[in-house]
């Protein structure tokens, strides 16, 4: 009866549509990609190549590569340095948090795995002042969950941890980077074949000859991919570091923003620009070594 | 579904722990009455006596409807173009659409500050389009391997033999066919639009993140308060999405029957 139903309000709907776009095809040709050629175009390749003149002309509007030396000087070069750090411990470490939780979600269905993948959905996308918040609320000085620790004899501030240094951040990273994680790699989670499993028991293998020859070799790309997103998604982390840091941690993403608020006056105004370039050329070297390792992989497997 | 080994119960456990502490946490303080003592809603209510509340929330709902539109107009006709007509340039658009994960969302602001015309930087709108370019890797990813899991072409020539167009077919049979696909792909883009500041902030437009930091200076309980019902406010938008149309459907099957 239902179906019925529908397939009735299915037919008279394409019929109705018909009437309008009755000589539209499937496009065969490069006309296909014509939007989002144009789209990127005009939001991504032109600014990008605006940001990229901008950095060459000098105060006087002279083309130079001056402004390029001072990002390998002083306080640019440290931000640069612990930029990458932060980015790269926190991939590593998101990465495989992430995996094992995505292991144990393609094992679970219906309403708990939308609940989840939601709530992945919402984290991956928390920064700022309220992540900022509430890790303070609960892992500051005064927070909850370090009282409640103190109460079981665990000081967590008797080492070198602190919610507002290095440490700290690369903490509250993985409160959006876990979740990232978790999205990105549940689909390639789930391509993993319950018969190879089965198989691999029929076969006489152990759980940790599934891992090592079978689950592994197959991950691999996806999982690479994945820590690639998750390198550059902290690495141009702006929200929440600037809500986290109180200028005792360098970061290019919070000099940029220093300097285009305007806080700060530079020596030469183009300054800001290079910096951004900086960061674009960091993130494609990343990209040149992940190919590299993808590659690799792929012929050792 | 397959039973849950001990590692897996174990990751769980702790990734609930991880994620919910903060929460905790931040609740509790929340919970804390006028001056930080005793228990009240006084911070709760404080959410909503701020000027602008209302305003930039409505913003940045109406940026999310936007942008979600958008990258369905845009992503999903492109990615099935790819995967009938189009395998040649496949190599081509996913080069593209990765591009957005090597520039910095900063360097994006920088760029767009100096590059867009005048007309659309008054207008906050132009941020959704920079929305679109910042959620294509994850959109095109999603859309990619949902349309991987059906076969397309048999799907696209049974519609066109029953005398469907194009768009009709986009609409009546692949969209639905991959709906959990795009589902995820519209999560990635709402969720992006609602919670990102550094573009707002950058290209100095108020949306509801700008505001939650500019407010959040002058009562620390109440953006704690605030704080947390962002996080749940937003998880509610996308648990709506996901149930509502199952709601609707099992009515009409009610309806009907």
């Amino acid at each position: 009866m239902t179906t019925q139903i529908q397939t009735e309000e299915v037919l008279t709907a394409s019929n109705r549509r018909q009437n309008l776009f009755s000589g539209f095809k499937f496009p065969k040709t490069f006309l296909g990609l014509l939007p989002i050629l144009s789209f990127a175009g005009i939001f991504l390749v032109w600014p990008l190549s605006a940001i990229f003149r901008a950095s060459l002309h000098d105060n006087h509007n002279h083309i130079t590569f001056a402004v390029y030396r001072e990002l390998f000087t002083g306080i640019y070069r440290e931000a640069f340095i612990t930029s990458f750090k932060l980015a790269f411990l926190s991939a590593l470490i998101a990465g495989f948090c992430g995996a094992a939780v995505s292991a144990a979600l393609v094992r679970t269905s219906g309403t708990f795995r939308s609940l989840i993948s939601s709530a992945s959905g919402v984290l991956a996308n928390t920064g700022g002042v309220p992540l900022a918040f509430m890790f303070i609320a609960a892992y500051g000085q005064d927070g909850l969950i370090t009282k409640f620790l103190l109460w079981l004899h665990w000081d967590i501030y008797a080492g070198s941890f602190d919610i507002f240094n290095f440490w700290g951040i690369l903490f509250v990273y993985g409160f959006f980077q876990i979740p990232l994680m978790v999205i990105i790699f549940t689909p390639a989670m789930e391509n993993m074949k319950k018969e190879w499993a089965e198989a691999n028991d029929s076969l006489g293998g152990s759980h940790f000859q599934y891992l090592r020859y079978v689950a592994i070799p197959t991950l691999i790309p996806a999982f690479l991919s994945a820590t690639l997103l998750l390198f550059a998604s902290s690495f141009s982390a702006y929200a929440t570091a600037r809500a986290m840091t109180i200028g005792n941690l360098p970061l290019v993403p919070l000099v940029i923003g220093t300097l285009v608020d305007g806080n700060v006056i530079p020596s030469e105004a183009n300054l800001g620009d290079a910096l951004a370039m900086g960061m674009v050329a960091v993130s494609v070297v990343v990209i040149a070594a992940y190919l590299a390792l993808l590659r690799f992989s792929k012929r050792r497997s | 579904m397959r039973k849950l080994s001990k590692f897996n119960i174990f990751t769980l456990i702790f990734a609930a722990f991880f994620f919910i502490a903060p929460l905790l946490g931040a609740f509790g303080y929340a919970l804390r009455g006028v001056n930080g003592a005793g228990h009240s809603l006084v911070n709760f209510r404080w959410i909503f006596q701020q000027q602008g509340f209302y305003t930039n929330l409505g913003v940045s709902l109406r940026l999310a409807a936007v942008t979600a539109l958008l990258v369905m107009v845009l992503m999903v006709p492109t990615v099935v173009f790819l995967h009938l007509g189009g395998k040649r340039w496949r190599r081509l658009i996913e080069f593209v659409c990765l591009v957005p994960i090597v520039v910095p969302v900063v360097s994006l602001a920088i760029g767009a500050q100096i590059s867009m015309p005048k007309w659309l930087q008054s207008t906050p709108y132009e941020l959704c389009f920079f929305y679109v370019i910042v959620s294509m890797p994850y959109v095109y990813r999603a859309v990619d391997i949902g349309l991987q899991s059906i076969s397309l072409s048999t799907l696209v020539e049974a519609s066109q033999s029953l005398g469907a167009s194009g768009l009709t077919t986009l609409r009546l049979v692949i969209v639905p066919a991959i709906r959990s696909a795009v589902t995820g792909a519209l999560f990635i883009s709402i969720a992006l639009s609602l919670g990102e500041y550094a573009l707002a902030s950058l290209l100095h437009f108020n949306t509801f993140p700008t505001w939650v930091t500019n407010v959040s200076q002058e009562n620390i309980l109440g953006s704690i308060a605030l704080s947390v019902s962002t996080l749940i406010g937003a998880w509610v938008v996308l648990l709506l999405i996901v149930f509502l149309p199952k709601i609707r459907s099992l009515r009409k099957v009610s309806v009907n029957v």
